[in-house]
């Protein structure tokens, strides 16, 4: 008796927060389109990858610093895209992307490698000595991961969720310029890491928009600051170093990034992929 | 309703009452405290529904009596126009009038993230807690459209001979001091306000700091809460329930040359202000005593018996009683001149944790009123300046503010005045 | 009431029982957490993270939505991870040392690996032992499972439309330059791709009609002036062994090649891709054909393997789906895969595709509530 009429008036209260949710069950069929165009999205980005690191390994390994340095931010921009798909795989997360600070002994751990291993060794060694084993696991890790991202079914809370998550690493742990401590090159990943978000709010934008339209705008809004501000520092070559970025710049983006981390993480709720 | 696995069982009742009997003996803990358990959350005494107004001609947190828990979180703030300001500032007013007056939190569909943090529960309380929202010189010297309305002693902190200022401890376009009866209050605000506010307003720095609590004596004598070098603090503060000693010495009035907006409002010193405190607790308490010119155990001057004696510098010229630069003789001579560089101090004790060197990373987190900020603050440190105290103490971080005045009404929000006055003078 | 497609009632379904179950969670949760009269937070498992290690460093949950409580107990900023082999199952980032987060995920039973901290500490385990909550979700259909298959099911016939195209373009240029065998290399891997996207392609009879045409349905058969696409090319290739005249064939192919790779882009996936669509095209293909050249023997195997992975396609990406609310009818689909593979070479590949048919119309059946 008692039980029966909690099952009534949660159901109620449940219909009533939101009316659209009950709903979105059947309207998650909407999302395998932009779910396979993600994963397009990833496979281009992977396939450019793995072409991007062969060039930057060929560097590496034939200790050619200078040219190594120019490929290093391009190459990861790559990766930091796909981010929410690429840490999927914890294992290659950490060998090809892990910072020294994740290590016991830092940038002496044997078992620090990957991008920042390698970049740690062109400006701060100023040299590629012994980089050979580390570029050679760098490439072989790429194209794993290449391999594995292809046969992987995309979860469709990974993938929606992931447009927050980007926004998230990037307000916890990147805009303090903690990424690439060494090359300086961070404003490359941001730039990386919000394609990403917004390739994901994109795809699903036209699901939103109807039930959502301040959302979409506010969001989108962010994105157009955010754009315009990482546009301020695009050079030839592609970014400034971030030490260039301003304060007030570094606070419009940090404000950005948080209000795009707190927006975002309402998709999945809203489009019923809990 | 009564269950048997949540009542007290038999034992330990016993064992409580044998252990409420003991502390009876010891004239200790009342009975009902014995049957907690280790986990159980502390219990209180109802300080939870204690609540301050929000509305009034000032900001509550000045002129309030300091609750146990306090944080100074400051921010940079993204407003381009007076219009975001305008935004701002509603959203700012409308998320502290409800968390000062508390109540539940409204409930969404689970499948997203919820409004509240929930670290108070669903319904939250008010826990006397005061936001008081103060704004910082960048503030105005990044916004060209404010110009001419940046109050007038309104400046960037600048170091003092001991300070060593850690950039990311320093300024800030606002400030909030959050202060509540338990930390966990004061972090719910902050959270919420950051949660609430991402687009205008990102973290720079805060500090988290507590007081002491200190037992009403049973002569009705008032005694002063201790900073972590175990003197009492705010002995000679000015007494802040006298309304019209406080509109002279802390709240900007009409005369005062201020911009209009202005009045009502009040200069806000922070200063983060490291202690020492293994060398301060080798250092002999005479010496300790002769460092601040107040007993240790007592808090009364050195020729006085009780906290509130006042010391008669007058008759003790060369410092043979109370050393000349002692360092409540620096901060205030007692002398009639000096009452107009009295300022209201409302500090906290902080502990963060533990410096690289492996010390305790303690102090006081300084926070002071005044209605003039170089006649306050800034003249009565720069007296201080070379106090042998520096020995043991270094400012790291803080900086100035101007706290805005208060909210006056329904329809009304903080920082209204400042607004209505850049739409005329962008208009002019 | 038949009229309602298939595809919905699945998904009706699915819908209805998940939202039930919610409830029923969420009361009987409700209930088990009064009469325990503890707060929700009590059920939280704490995970201490040391310099070195977990404490307790080896877990066992029921499984369902479990809440852990990681505190952190080093002196450096750690992460805290449930690994499922090296995928991350659920993670939290960035707790300060001293600090405590709490990480809720929904865990199925089996044993996962959990990250302690630095990357070369020892990883702890987590068991997760099968639960009332782990056995009642078994029962009910994983939409969020079934839109993951489905969106890799569009991935991969958007792959095929894109291959074909490139092929047929390169058979276009080999037939124009004269390169017989570039041109039969290019010929199969266009009918490959094609073939494998064949259980949605052949759902589009007009470029059916000219990709694909069947000669013993053209009033002249080979000489049919309709005889055109795949059918045509293949004669000349490998019966007639010449590229004389097929340079039009292959140019009309190659652009109706593109209209379909359009076609399979705007299609709407839907649950009946994996099932019903399959289901259709196996048993077309158990059918057989007309006999046909001998040189084409080679090439009709060729087609057969290319079909059949086609279907092994949906079958793989339907069978995780089907496994829990249908589990009869997935383990026979799984057979029937096995048989068709090992029946392709031998006289017997018919029957083969035909009981493959039917294995496919039985996870549909099954999966819409026919499955007792």
């Amino acid at each position: 008796m008692k039980l029966r009429r909690l099952l009534i008036s949660g159901a109620a209260a449940l219909a009533i927060a939101l009316p659209g949710l009950a709903a979105a069950k059947e309207e998650m069929l909407h999302l395998v389109a932009p779910i396979a165009d993600y994963k397009l999205y990833v496979a281009e980005n992977t396939e450019k990858l793995v072409a991007d690191t062969e060039a930057f390994v060929a560097a590496v390994k034939t200790g050619n610093v200078e040219k190594a340095r120019a490929l290093f931010a391009p190459t990861r921009i790559s990766y930091e895209r796909i981010e929410p798909i690429a840490e999927l795989f914890s294992d290659l997360d950490v060998s090809i992307d892990a910072r020294a600070d994740d290590f016991e002994k830092a940038e002496k751990d044997p078992a620090f490698s990957g991008f920042h291993r390698i970049e740690h060794a062109l400006w701060d060694a100023n040299s590629t000595k012994g980089m050979e084993p580390y570029a050679d696991k760098l490439l072989a890790d790429v194209k794993d991961l290449h391999k594995r991202i292809d046969g992987l079914v995309f979860p469709p809370k990974v993938v929606i969720g992931g447009a927050a998550v980007l926004m998230e690493e990037v307000a916890a742990t990147k805009i303090s310029g903690e990424e690439d401590r060494y090359s300086h090159t961070d404003l490359w990943d941001f730039r990386g890491n919000f394609d990403g978000s917004k390739k994901i709010f994109d795809l699903v934008e036209p699901l939103v928009s109807k039930q959502d339209p301040a959302f979409v705008k506010k969001v989108a809004d962010n994105f157009a600051r955010v754009d315009a501000t990482l546009d301020k520092y695009k050079t030839a070559k592609g970014y400034e170093p971030y030490d260039k970025l301003t304060d007030s710049d570094r606070t419009v983006l940090a404000a950005a990034v948080n209000t795009l981390a707190e927006d975002l993480s309402t998709l999945r709720g809203k489009l019923g992929v809990d | 309703m009564s269950d048997g696995r949540n009542g007290p069982g038999r034992r330990q009742v016993l064992l409580g009452l044998g252990a409420a009997g003991a502390a009876g003996l010891a004239g200790g803990v009342p009975a009902a405290r014995a049957a907690q358990k280790a986990a159980d959350a502390p219990r209180g005494h109802g300080e939870t529904r204690e609540r301050q107004p929000f509305l009034g001609e000032h900001q509550a947190g000045v002129t309030t009596p300091r609750p146990a828990a306090g944080m100074v979180a400051a921010f940079g703030v993204i407003a381009e126009t007076p219009d975001d300001l305008e935004r701002m500032f509603r959203t700012l007013t409308e998320r502290i009038a409800f968390l000062m007056a508390g109540g539940p939190v409204p409930e969404l569909d689970p499948g997203l993230p919820p409004l509240d943090s929930g670290i108070l529960g669903p319904v939250v309380p008010p826990d006397n807690l005061t936001v008081t929202v103060s704004l910082g010189d960048s503030f105005f010297a990044a916004r060209p459209w404010l110009a001419g309305l940046r109050p007038k002693h309104l400046q960037r902190m600048t170091a003092f001979p001991n300070d060593a200022l850690r950039r990311e401890a320093c300024h800030g376009d606002l400030a909030l001091q959050i202060c509540a009866n338990t930390p966990d209050t004061a972090i719910h605000a902050l959270r919420d306000i950051v949660k609430t506010l991402p687009e205008f307003l990102v973290l720079r720095w805060k500090q988290e700091g507590t007081v002491p609590v200190v037992p009403a004596r049973p002569d009705g004598e008032t005694e002063s809460a201790r900073n972590f070098l175990g003197f009492r603090d705010g002995s000679a503060n000015p007494d802040s329930n006298d309304a019209a000693l406080m509109e002279r010495l802390v709240w900007v009035t009409g005369d005062a040359g201020e911009p209009a907006w202005a009045v009502g409002g009040s200069y806000q010193a922070v200063r983060i202000i490291r202690n020492f405190v293994e060398r301060w607790d080798r250092t002999p308490l005479r010496e300790q005593e002769q460092i601040f010119g107040r007993k240790k155990a007592s808090g009364a001057p050195m020729d006085g018996r009780k906290e509130s004696d006042v010391p008669d510098y007058a008759r003790d010229p060369e410092g043979k009683v109370t050393p000349l630069d002692a360092h409540i003789r620096l901060a205030n001579p007692r002398t009639r001149e000096f009452a107009e560089h009295l300022i209201l101090r409302r500090p906290f004790n902080y502990s963060n944790g533990v410096t690289k060197s492996g010390q305790l990373d303690q102090g006081l987190l300084f926070i002071a009123y005044q209605a003039d900020l170089a006649a306050g603050f800034i003249a009565v440190q720069s007296l201080l300046n070379g106090e042998p105290l520096e020995e043991y103490i270094q400012p790291v971080g803080g900086g100035y503010f101007f706290v805005l005045p208060g909210v006056r009404g329904a329809g009304d929000y903080l920082g209204r005045t400042l607004v209505e006055a850049s739409r005329g003078s962008a208009l002019s | 009431m038949s009229a309602s497609p298939p595809s919905t009632r699945l998904l009706r379904t699915a819908a209805l029982g998940g939202a039930a179950l919610a409830v029923a969670g969420g009361a009987a949760f409700y209930w088990a957490s009064q009469q325990r009269g503890a707060p929700v937070a009590a059920d939280a498992v704490t995970v201490a993270v040391t310099a070195k290690a977990c404490e307790p460093n080896a877990l066992t949950v029921a499984a369902g939505k479990r809440t852990f409580e990681i505190v952190n107990k080093s002196d450096r900023p750690v992460e805290w991870e449930i690994l499922d082999g090296v995928m991350v199952v659920e993670e939290r980032e960035n707790i300060a040392p001293g600090f405590r987060q709490t990480l809720t995920a929904r865990l199925a039973p089996g044993t996962y690996a959990i990250t302690c901290g630095l990357l070369s500490n020892p990883r702890g385990t987590l068991t997760v032992t099968p639960s009332e909550e782990s056995r009642a979700a078994a029962s009910r259909l994983d939409v969020q499972g079934l839109v993951g298959a489905l969106s890799e099911y569009r991935v991969y016939l958007l792959r095929q439309g894109a291959a074909m195209v490139r092929a047929s373009g390169d058979l276009s240029l080999a037939v124009a330059g004269g390169d017989l065998a570039a041109a039969r290399a290019a010929y199969r891997t266009a009918r490959d791709a094609y073939l494998r996207a064949a259980p949605v392609a052949a759902r589009f009879s007009d470029l059916e009609a000219a990709i694909d045409p069947r000669a013993e349905y053209l009033a002249l058969r080979e000489k049919d002036p309709a005889f055109t696409g795949y059918p045509r090319l293949a004669r000349g290739l490998f019966v007639e062994e010449t590229l004389s005249g097929l340079a039009p064939v292959a140019e009309r192919l190659a652009a109706d090649l593109a209209r379909l790779k359009e076609r399979l882009r705007s299609v709407a996936v839907e649950p009946a891709l994996l099932t019903e669509s399959p289901a259709k095209l196996a048993a077309r293909l158990a059918q057989g054909r007309a006999e046909r050249a001998p040189g084409l023997a080679a090439a009709d195997r060729a087609d057969r393997v290319a079909a059949l992975s086609g279907l092994a396609k949906a079958a793989e990406l339907l069978l995780p789906v089907a496994a829990r609310p249908a589990p009869k009818a997935a383990a026979e689909l799984e057979d029937k895969l096995v048989a068709a593979f090992a029946a392709v070479d031998g006289g017997a590949a018919e029957p083969a595709f035909a009981a493959l048919g039917d294995a496919f119309s039985k996870v549909d059946t099954a999966m819409n509530g026919g499955e007792k």
